[in-house]
């Protein structure tokens, strides 16, 4: 197995992904970061430090909610999951970065 | 939406932050927790995985640090930190705080409290129902509207109700068997109706009621010793009984304004009122402005007066705030004037008391800026921006400012109360309650602003500016001349300020003294003055003279008693000052002037003591039916006569009084202390009758005034019980003529010299600080052979040439701000006097020369062998 491409992420795709990741339900902030890396198929690693960092901002903009839970291994953990504020802000972001993209990729291909 | 929820959330942080820190330990605990055991999974020890989890985390600190200011408001979060930094710093230094805080502490107290005096003699609401709808009327240029006028207009129908209040007015009161006279002011009887004014205890006056009367709070506590049982009680007010039916509340204010308090309200017609109208529903003040003009006009038909229209100078004006003010201002020309130009004088002095406290807190924080520049260059390179370092300085002052603000207000506070238990007699009586309110509140937190930014930001500024490298140089040393720093040049300008302030407060001192010196030109010593008056509806003008000649036969007839005499006026104390034309039989032409007029008895000049220089005093032969004659002052003989001899010539008095002169008498002061070259026409007492159903009555002791006092108020009493007597002695009765003078001296006084205390410890701070900066140069000096008496010049040479700038700024200042003062002083004592200026300029030396001495003590004290290792 080659060795995962350490790349950081994108600044201010932090925002989408995690968004992107608690779609389909509450994770705590390791499974968060779990998660993206397997997704991504060791794409992308986000260092643990920007994770929460990056979660609170969140919190404090209104787009996740958090509550305390009992994780998989019987560990107290935090839980985070989107708010409907939260739905909205990832279904902008998720347009715009499709927008960037495709320009981008136009500008790869012609000019 | 999302910038509130933002707002709150964070607000909800900072509620629980010590629970959000353990949350966040417990939560990357976790994942690190988390990460060591799939690590551990993946085949290392758990020694190893533990350690390689937190290498791969990275930095706790950094990642609560980071996360934390998430939540933070950055700058509330700094703000907090700077002012338990200034906090720690005060604590520190608790000498300087409390030098600080004290100076600030009365300049504030003294700049609020005449704030909250000001405040609520010009601007108080008065006490009545819903004061947006109620509104002052005035006609024909005047306040006062004459009783036809006023059931004129009341039936005219413009206003939802028309209420008269007369303001002026005295009632006799009889208790058991003492008749004292009351402010009573008297009303109609649907004014409580239409104006509303709360009442505490009892009910208001209803319309058409008679004869009853509702009491203030201050005659309730002060006369019936706040008796439970005085609703319903009858009094007896004027010889006819009236029932007490309420008791206003202690924070009642008059609608007249300017702190008048009377003694009672009651019912009772009076020849004219000042008129407070109710507007009806829907109606705006401009429909009722121009129905109002419609039925003046409608009044100079019905009422026709050549010379007074009531159509000219119609207003319908609010009862409160600047719209009074200026109203009355208006109608009353050149009344109002002096009282706002006294207030804005107070304003002004204890304004630049508080500048030159501001200036000895700015010197202070100056002095520890330079003090803690190493501090601050440490900060600076430990990547404290400028601009961080000047907030953390500025809150420091902030913080000094607000502690100053709290302990000012405490002041302000003991001193309104102290003020509002006070009682102004004359002439009208003034009573005011200082209440603490929001416009306080305001006023001192920009005080506080102001404060804060004039002593905080110049040290601020200066602190920072220096870089790394000017710090930690040796101190600046300086050899001989004064160097003018920003600490010098403050103590300068406090010096200045405090010649201008020890200037006015020095005038109304000798304003105070002059006046209390000057000389009447009549006898104060051992005249004795009393009133008494009549029930006007009990006696005839005719039956009145009658009694007030008993009056003064037995009065005459005492035992102690030298002389006594009855007059139509009282120098000084109850003056009559009519203007008119004159004409003599010399002159062709008439004079026109005006004079003070008395009508008096024939002992009147020897009661006063005021010679006679030509002619003969009236006697008892200058009877009504006798020819009518006159005396005159000397002013008046030279302006009528020249220098011929005015006896025997014939004058012609207004209202065609054609009468003889019999006598010339010596000048003397009539209507205030202050007037210079009056005129005065005398008419015999019983020659002059105007119907007043009062008289006043001067009395010669024989030895002092105390000895027959009660005598003569006894034999007063007793000519009839509805006869009101005041009696007291002259030199008493003059104290009111004086208030004030007193009370512009003593506050003046006190505020200037509380300036140059603030400013001598000013004074003596930069020396001190001078002295011990320059302590190795000293100690050279003395090492290389300086005498005592060198070093002594040499300190005293710098406090020397600062009290000489600053005295020399001042007293060029002080020449021309002391003129607008002229305007509250007697003619003698001129603004510009030079004595003045010399009295000003002693005091101050001395006290520079006091504020010296300890720096120079202390700067001859140095043990050169010690000084020269100071650092």
């Amino acid at each position: 197995m080659e060795s995962p491409l350490n790349r950081e992420v994108l600044p201010g795709t932090l925002y989408l992904l995690i968004l992107r990741t608690l779609r389909r339900g509450p994770l705590h902030g390791y499974a968060i970061a779990r998660r993206i890396k397997d997704a991504s198929r060791d794409g992308l690693n986000i260092e643990d430090g920007s994770l929460y960092p990056a979660l609170n901002r969140m919190l404090v903009k209104g787009w996740l909610a958090s509550e305390w839970g009992i994780s998989a291994n019987n560990r107290k953990a935090r839980f985070y999951r989107l708010t409907a504020e939260g739905r909205r802000q990832l279904d902008k972001e998720a347009g715009e970065f499709d927008r960037l993209m495709r320009a981008v990729r136009l500008v790869m291909r012609n000019a | 939406m999302g910038f509130w929820g933002g707002i709150t959330r964070r607000l909800g942080y900072l509620t629980r932050r010590s629970r959000f820190e353990q949350e966040l330990n417990d939560e990357i605990q976790f994942h690190i927790d988390t990460l060591a055991d799939e690590l551990q999974q993946s085949g290392l020890s758990c020694a190893e995985a533990v350690s390689k989890a937190r290498q791969e985390f990275g930095s706790r600190l950094r990642v609560r640090e980071e996360t934390r200011s998430a939540w933070q408001v950055r700058w509330l979060e700094d703000f907090f930190a700077d002012l338990r930094y200034a906090a720690r710093t005060l604590r520190r230094n608790r000498v300087f705080a409390l030098t600080a805080i004290c100076c600030l502490a009365l300049g504030i107290g003294a700049n609020t409290t005449m704030f909250s005096v000001a405040m609520e003699v010009l601007f108080s609401k008065p006490s009545c129902r819903d004061p947006q709808s109620l509104f002052q009327v005035r006609l024909g240029n005047g306040s006062f509207c004459p009783a036809t006028q006023y059931r004129f207009l009341r039936d005219a129908g413009i206003f939802d109700g028309l209420g008269g209040m007369n303001i002026g007015e005295v009632v006799n009161w009889r208790e058991g068997s003492e008749t004292y006279r009351l402010a009573g002011t008297r009303v109609t009887d649907n004014f409580f109706a239409v104006t509303g004014v709360p009442v505490a205890l009892g009910r208001p006056i209803m319309p058409r009621e008679t004869n009853v009367a509702v009491l203030t709070f201050g005659f309730w506590s002060r006369r019936l010793a706040q008796d439970p049982n005085a609703l319903g009680r009858k009094l007896v007010f004027d010889g006819k009984p009236y029932t007490v039916v309420g008791v206003l509340p202690r924070d009642h204010r008059n609608l007249a304004g300017f702190g008048f308090m009377p003694d009672l309200y009651l019912t009772l017609d009076s020849s004219e009122y000042l008129l407070f109208a109710r507007l009806p529903q829907g109606t705006h003040r401009a429909e009722a402005q121009a129905r109002l003009q419609a039925t003046a006009r409608e009044l100079d038909r019905v009422f026709p007066n050549p010379d007074h229209k009531w159509a000219a100078g119609t207003a319908v004006s609010a009862v409160g705030g600047i719209e009074r003010l200026a109203a009355d201002g208006d109608m009353a020309a050149g009344g109002l004037v002096p009282i706002i130009a006294f207030f804005a004088m107070l304003l002004i002095v204890t304004g630049l008391v508080l500048l030159i406290a501001c200036a000895n807190v700015s010197s202070l924080l100056l002095a520890r800026a330079f003090t803690r520049s190493r501090e601050l260059a440490i900060r600076a390179s430990l990547g404290g921006s400028r601009g961080r370092v000047t907030r953390q300085l500025l809150t420091e002052s902030l913080l000094l400012a607000a502690c100053g603000t709290s302990a000012g207000l405490l002041i302000n506070l003991w001193l309104t109360t102290l003020l509002s238990r006070f009682r102004l007699p004359s002439p009208l009586p003034i009573e005011l309650h200082i209440q603490p309110d929001w416009r306080l509140l305001g006023y001192s937190i920009t005080i506080a602003l102001v404060v804060t930014l004039a002593t905080g930001l110049v040290p601020a500024v200066r602190g920072t500016r220096a870089g790394i490298n000017a710090a930690f140089k040796e101190p600046e040393r300086y050899f001989g001349n004064t160097r003018w720093t920003l600490r010098n040049l403050l103590v300068v300008a406090q010096l200045a300020v405090s010649i201008v302030l020890l200037s006015g407060g020095m005038l109304f001192l000798r304003n105070l003294l002059h006046a209390t010196s000057l000389n009447t030109g009549f006898d104060t010593t051992r005249t004795i003055w009393a009133t008494f008056r009549a029930v006007p509806e009990s006696y005839t003008p005719e039956q009145f003279t009658a009694l007030a000649r008993t009056a003064v036969e037995r009065v005459g007839a005492l035992p102690g008693v030298e002389a006594a005499s009855l007059a139509r006026a009282v120098p000084l104390q109850s003056p009559f000052r009519p203007d008119g034309e004159l004409r003599a039989d010399t002159g062709d032409r008439a004079v026109h002037a005006r004079y003070n007029f008395n009508a008096v008895g024939p002992d009147y000049f020897r009661v006063m003591q005021i010679p006679v220089l030509r002619g003969r005093a009236f006697a008892d032969s200058d009877r009504s039916q006798s020819a009518a004659v006159v005396i005159l002052n000397e002013n008046m003989a030279r302006l009528l006569f020249g220098d011929a001899d005015p006896i025997g010539h014939t004058l012609l008095l207004p209202e065609n009084r054609r009468v003889r002169v019999v006598g010339l008498v010596r000048n003397s002061k009539y209507f205030i202390l202050g007037e210079e070259n009056p005129l005065a026409v005398y008419l015999s007492y019983d020659q002059y009758h105007d119907g007043a159903p009062f008289a006043h009555m001067l009395v010669r002791a024989r030895r002092t005034p105390d000895d027959i006092l009660q005598s003569v108020n006894r034999t007063l009493g007793d000519l009839d019980p509805a006869v009101a007597a005041e009696t007291r002695a002259m030199r008493d009765a003059l104290q009111y003529a004086l208030l004030p003078s007193q009370v512009g001296a003593a506050v003046l006084g006190t505020t200037a010299l509380l300036g140059l205390a603030l400013a001598a410890v000013g004074l003596y701070g930069v020396l001190l600080y001078a002295v011990t900066r320059r302590i190795r140069e000293i100690g050279v000096r003395m090492a290389l052979g300086a005498t005592p008496a060198n070093i002594l010049a040499m300190i005293a040479g710098e406090s020397v040439r600062l009290v000489a700038a600053g005295a020399a700024i001042g007293l060029a200042i002080a020449l021309v701000a002391v003129r607008p003062l002229s305007m509250f002083l007697v003619p003698e004592v001129k603004p510009t006097d030079a004595t003045n200026f010399v009295a000003v300029a002693c005091v101050l030396s001395l006290i520079a020369a006091l504020a010296t001495l300890s720096p120079a003590i202390h700067g001859l004290r140095v043990d050169p062998a010690d000084a020269l290792r100071h650092e």
